[in-house]
């Protein structure tokens, strides 16, 4: 009984190790990579917004396989209630991370169960044309959202009267990311997500086993909208300002190549993509544009000759490595 | 420009706008439809392929001075090479590796809208490109409604082009055999159709079309290097509200949507027209994912 339960920790044990030495690597590499640069500061911070908007994609899109691209929307919820709470209610800043993952995941909810026949292409299209309605209303509905200038002056969240400076709100919001990532990648290896995978593989074999598949596509969009609400809300910390057009249909297209570029494989995919993204689209030298040209010359690349992104390339390089380090051996 | 005064359901005027539209809407349609039905995939890239084709003509005219038919032969030259390059490049070997899977296709031709998207921007600049009407026709007045030259050149066109690809999907060989690869193509294959020569016919003539849809409409709307992906849902949507039962589905979906999207905007503004246009991808997809025109399949 008790070997057992040594067992069972040790890699519990192990895996908590590996994922805090993930972390501390990631932040330590953005660290050394923005540097005292204000510009790469802000780039950051854009980088976060844009990993938590495509981990929120990651359960639905990549796990359960259902291309939901509304996810802009979701971003745009999570923005206006923390600028509607706190410029137009008076109340902490802190008090829209919750109302907006609340109301994101939902409107996502309702949007799934109106959508749960759909799959595939029909799904992309009616969530996209959902994604364009929200952004005309945003600017439309001018005593929640004020209009097409949106709403300015959001106070930055204070910690029990204490500030951050600039450097210590970047920090927090790698770190944040980290969690993020780190919970659904847990998500994606728990028997939950095991069964969210197998449901995208074999519907009726899951459905045999006493789950039912929609259900499990339902909440995941949910959850994953609450996440991306997050990015929206983030994102309101390092830009005290939000508008219809912050959050448009680029974010989307973006968000759904991040975990092709990063790998799918793994949620790290994700942020890897998402800070890829930002460096190549909006680091880049050259004329405006020509990062965003590159960056879908990228993905089509990766599509077609290496679908498993950066961190599946990187696998199957070192397996090959070692494999024909071993054979050297003999 | 439109006539002042009270303008509503009965205004024939209104009726003109919804028609024109609906007919851009149906060739796009159209466009994706003859994929659909030669690959059984949505080809969400059409509208890039429209847009591009739009920008070419426009920039070759501004900047060369090509005259505007030239310009269109080479727009839709290069719609017809990019449509192509889609399925040769990208579809095929997607759908082979993933054996014929939805979402792998779905996710790369998403990719391949945002590279034509990028690419435009690039080459032809980020600001909007008029293009001029491809006919010569002058605006002129049916009794009380006013018709403008390019008006009447979307819904000639419309008038020519749609019937020819209906004769050629009813009367030769290979429009015959688009619906049979697009059904099953391991069996079409196995009695000897040549697959791909076929697939490469309805890309080819899929980005022909949506290049000629791109370019006559252009000279009303202008166009701009992110039209192509609104251009795609409309034209999508034309043909979820049409079905795909009949070639003839794509006009009726498409006027249907163009006349919900004029009425719309004039009752409830432009955020209740495009909230109208939702609501109905909704109800069609809950209550008719088939849409009007379903095929009857003979067992």
């Amino acid at each position: 009984m008790a070997s057992t339960s040594i067992t069972a920790a040790r890699p519990a044990l192990r895996d908590a190790l590996v994922e805090s030495g993930i972390c501390l690597t990631v932040v330590a590499v953005v660290l050394l990579w923005m540097g005292p640069s204000l510009y790469r500061q802000d780039l950051v911070f854009l980088a976060a917004t844009y990993a938590l908007v495509a981990l929120g994609m990651y359960l639905p899109f990549v796990l359960a396989g259902s291309l939901s691209m509304a996810y802009s929307a979701y971003a745009a919820i999570g923005a206006y209630a923390v600028a509607y709470l706190s410029v137009k209610q008076g109340l902490s800043p802190w008090w829209g991370w919750p109302a907006g993952m609340a109301i994101a995941a939902a409107v996502a909810l309702v949007l799934a169960v109106a959508t749960r026949k759909l799959s595939g292409f029909y799904l992309a299209a009616v969530t996209l044309l959902f994604a364009v309605a929200f952004e005309h209303w945003l600017g439309d509905a001018t005593t929640i959202t004020g209009g097409a200038s949106g709403i300015s002056g959001i106070p930055v969240p204070s910690l029990f009267g204490w500030e951050p400076p600039r450097y210590a709100q970047v920090l927090a919001a790698i770190v944040f990311v980290c969690v993020v990532a780190v919970f659904i990648d847990r998500l994606r290896r728990s028997a939950w997500g095991l069964a969210l995978s197998a449901a995208r593989e074999n519907g009726p074999a899951v459905q045999s086993a006493g789950i039912s598949p929609p259900h499990l596509t339902v909440v995941a969009l949910a959850a994953g909208a609450a996440i991306a609400a997050t990015g929206g809300a983030l994102f309101t910390v390092s830009v005290q300002a939000v508008t219809p057009e912050t959050f448009g249909l680029d974010l989307v297209f973006l968000a759904i190549f991040m975990p092709i570029i990063g790998g799918r494989g793994s949620a790290w995919g994700a942020p890897l993509g998402a800070l890829i993204v930002v460096a190549v689209s909006l680091n880049m030298p050259g004329y405006q544009g020509s990062g965003e040209l590159l960056l879908a010359g990228v993905v089509l690349a990766i599509l077609l000759l290496a679908p498993g992104g950066v961190i599946g390339w990187t696998h199957s390089a070192t397996a090959r490595l070692i494999s024909s380090r071993t054979r050297d051996r003999r | 420009m439109y006539s002042e005064g009270i303008r509503e359901m009965t205004d024939p005027q209104l009726w003109l706008a919804g028609a024109e539209i609906g007919c851009f809407f149906a060739l796009v349609a159209l466009s994706i439809y003859l994929v659909v039905v030669g690959a059984s995939f949505f080809n969400f890239a059409a509208g890039p392929y429209a847009m591009a084709a739009a920008l070419l003509t426009g920039y070759a005219a501004a900047h060369w001075g090509v005259p505007i038919l030239a310009g269109a032969v080479l727009g839709i030259a290069v719609a017809v090479a990019i449509s192509l390059a889609t399925e040769i490049v990208v579809v095929r070997p997607v759908q082979r590796r993933s054996g014929g899977a939805e979402l792998p296709a779905l996710v790369a031709v998403t990719a391949t809208l945002f590279a034509i998207q990028q690419l435009a921007g690039t080459v032809f600049g980020r600001t909007p490109v008029s293009v001029r009407n491809l006919l010569p026709l002058p605006d002129f007045r049916v009794g009380s409604l006013s018709v403008q030259g390019s008006t009447a050149t979307i819904i000639l066109v419309t008038a020519l082009v749609l019937p020819a690809v209906i004769l050629w999907l009813r009367r030769t060989t290979t429009g015959q055999l688009l619906r049979a690869v697009g059904d099953n193509h391991e069996a079409a294959r196995m009695i000897g159709v040549n697959v791909n020569r076929v697939r490469l016919w309805a890309f080819g003539l899929s980005g022909a079309i949506a290049g000629l849809a791109g370019i006559v409409f252009a000279a009303k709307s202008g166009a701009y290097f992110t039209s192509g992906l609104s251009w795609t849902l409309t034209g999508f949507l034309a043909l979820v509200i049409g079905g795909t039962g009949t070639p003839w589905a794509p006009l009726i979906g498409g006027l249907a949507l163009g006349w919900i999207q004029v009425f719309g905007s004039f009752y409830f503004g432009a955020t209740g027209s495009s909230i109208a246009v939702f609501l109905v991808a909704l109800v069609f997809f809950a209550l008719r994912p088939e849409g009007l025109f379903q095929r009857k399949v003979r067992v």
